[in-house]
């Protein structure tokens, strides 16, 4: 029921997005979430368009399967595309269909926008897709760790976002297991009127809840159990390191920005 | 209600890289009244099986015959509400499923979704507290406030509510303590044997296999290896181990006796007093020649 979910998903593989350190995985997806915003005309949107598939097929992350995963999510595109194409009142007025008015600037600011969020979803899958949980937060501790100095729990934080990060599919698995368990006792989750469909989750989320809760206290003893006590003097089995291609990948973006500023109108 | 299982296949995440191939070319006949089990590993598919039997799962090839309803690959496969009635599965650690207040309304949660009127629902609901041997004090109370061998029978008697013709058991007996174990393993025979349902038992227990089944199916590695009564299965000793799999402590101590004694006892016993009563009339007649 949930196989098809690729967010938080790792998919194993030997490419070249695979082998790059995650620190900078992290500084590319940062500064392309800025930069996005620098497109404002067709030309450079294809020039954002070109180096996302370009950095896709490097991946080596089956189409079919990215597709078959991000297809909800191209509703919620298709739907920012509709929004701006009715409620956007400038510029000529291309299709007037009854109540319905299509102007020029709706279309180009739909198109836009919706093309900015598709490359972003499509960017940030690909840091989950190539990243283990355990990279991006070994990561993401260590590009953090300068805000030590003013007491920002950075250990915590990297902990707590990989515990979740862990969990996700231990939850789906979770969840898929008592969905089939009440679906055996007459719930309907997929059919039904709307009404009936919102309270059959009752059943599903109760049960989910109570055994998080279990989980967390369970994780929480097991790692008190070891001698967990704080990133105090922690040390690192993993060690990051930066590679030629690390380097490259960031003269690429920064190549990609300066290419912005010059054709953006 | 019969239920067959004819060639089928199932794939888990179809077309995406995680792929697996999880049961291939599986064909099972459970006639209305058997009393079958499934044994095998860990990853061997039995759960996945399992899934088939009430059409948790579609399978991905073959078709999954459920009294008159079939179930085919690539198919859309509406109201399957009355199969759902008819096989009743009890999934392992069935006491995850609990979640509403009190134990009478998550017993009567099951019948009342397949239309059920709620006095017959309660009604049910104490004759179910009553099989799984719980007091009918704990209906009013939260099902999380009981032990967890309280709530695995009570989630048990929500399945037993649902009054289903056949019940299909996911080790059921897993965690609970060996008094607990027999209890409730006597209790689905019992229950067998006077609804005249079929059962279908998952588990990795060759004792409770070759204590309750008239059937038995060993799956190895997705697929079905070995298929007949507990006197055929366990009669050729050396193949089971083979697969890893035990065999009974009766059966081995039969063997054993016959290996070191040079005794013969013609056929395998399965429960120690047919046993007994084998090797004393061997002895007497021994005694004798």
């Amino acid at each position: 029921m949930m196989e098809k979910m690729i967010f938080g998903r790792y998919v194993p593989a030997d490419s070249v997005i695979h082998k790059m350190d995650s620190r900078s995985k992290l500084i590319i997806i940062f500064l392309f979430v800025c930069i996005i915003f620098l497109a404002n005309n067709a030309v450079t949107y294809a020039l954002i368009g070109i180096y996302t598939f370009f950095m896709l097929g490097m991946s080596r992350i089956p189409v079919r399967f990215l597709y078959g995963g991000l297809k909800p999510v191209l509703w919620l595109v298709l739907f920012t595309l509709v929004l701006q194409l009715f409620f956007t009142k400038e510029g000529a007025l291309l299709v007037s269909w009854g109540p319905i008015k299509i102007y020029e600037e709706g279309l180009r600011m739909g198109i836009f926008i919706s093309l900015r969020f598709f490359f972003l979803i499509l960017m940030t899958s690909l840091l989950t897709l190539t990243t283990t949980p355990i990279e991006i937060t070994d990561g993401l501790e260590t590009l953090l760790n300068p805000l030590k100095k003013v007491k920002f729990p950075v250990h915590e934080m990297a902990l707590m976002m990989s515990i979740s990060l862990r969990f996700i599919p231990t939850l789906m698995q979770e969840t898929d297991k008592i969905m089939k368990a009440q679906i055996a006792r007459g719930v309907e989750f997929a059919s039904g009127p709307f009404k009936e469909r919102i309270k059959a989750v009752i059943p599903l989320l109760i049960p989910l809840f109570v055994s998080s809760f279990k989980r967390a206290e369970e994780l929480a003893i097991a790692m008190e159990a070891r001698g967990y006590r704080g990133g105090e003097g922690r040390t690192k089995y993993r060690q990051l390191s930066w590679h030629l291609a690390d380097s490259l990948q960031l003269v690429l973006l920064a190549m990609l920005t300066i290419l912005l500023f010059l054709l953006r109108s | 209600m019969d239920i067959s299982l004819q060639h089928i296949d199932y794939r888990y995440q179809a077309n995406t890289p995680f792929e697996r191939l999880a049961i291939e070319d599986v064909s099972i006949d459970i006639p209305s009244g058997t009393y079958m089990a499934i044994i095998g590993h860990t990853g061997s598919g039995k759960s996945t099986v399992l899934q088939h039997l009430n059409a948790l799962l579609q399978p991905s090839k073959g078709i999954v015959k459920i009294g008159d309803r079939e179930i085919k690959a690539q198919q859309k496969n509406k109201n399957l509400k009355h199969v759902r009635q008819k096989v009743g599965i009890v999934f392992q650690f069935p006491e995850h499923q609990l979640f509403e207040e009190t134990v009478e309304r998550d017993i009567i949660f099951g019948p009342l979704n397949f239309g059920v009127s709620e006095p017959v629902a309660k009604q049910r609901a104490r004759q179910a507290l009553k099989q799984v041997g719980l007091a009918e004090e704990i209906l009013e109370k939260s099902p999380f406030d009981l032990s967890g061998g309280q709530m695995r029978r009570v989630a048990i008697a929500g399945v037993l509510a649902m009054e289903p013709d056949v019940i299909v058991l996911d080790e059921p007996t897993a965690g609970l303590d060996p008094r607990g174990r027999k209890e409730i393993m006597d209790m689905f025979y019992t229950l067998h044997k006077e609804r005249n349902l079929s059962t279908i038992l998952v588990t990795h227990s060759m004792e409770d296999a070759a204590r309750y089944a008239d059937q038995i199916v060993i799956m190895q590695q997705g697929k079905v290896v070995n298929q007949g009564t507990p006197e055929e299965i366990f009669s050729s000793p050396v193949e089971l181990v083979k697969m890893g799999l035990d065999v009974p402590e009766v059966v081995r101590f039969q063997l054993k006796l016959e290996e070191k004694t040079g005794m013969k006892l013609g056929k395998i016993h399965l429960s120690i007093e047919e046993l007994s009563a084998a090797v004393t009339e061997a002895l007497s007649r021994g005694v004798r020649s």
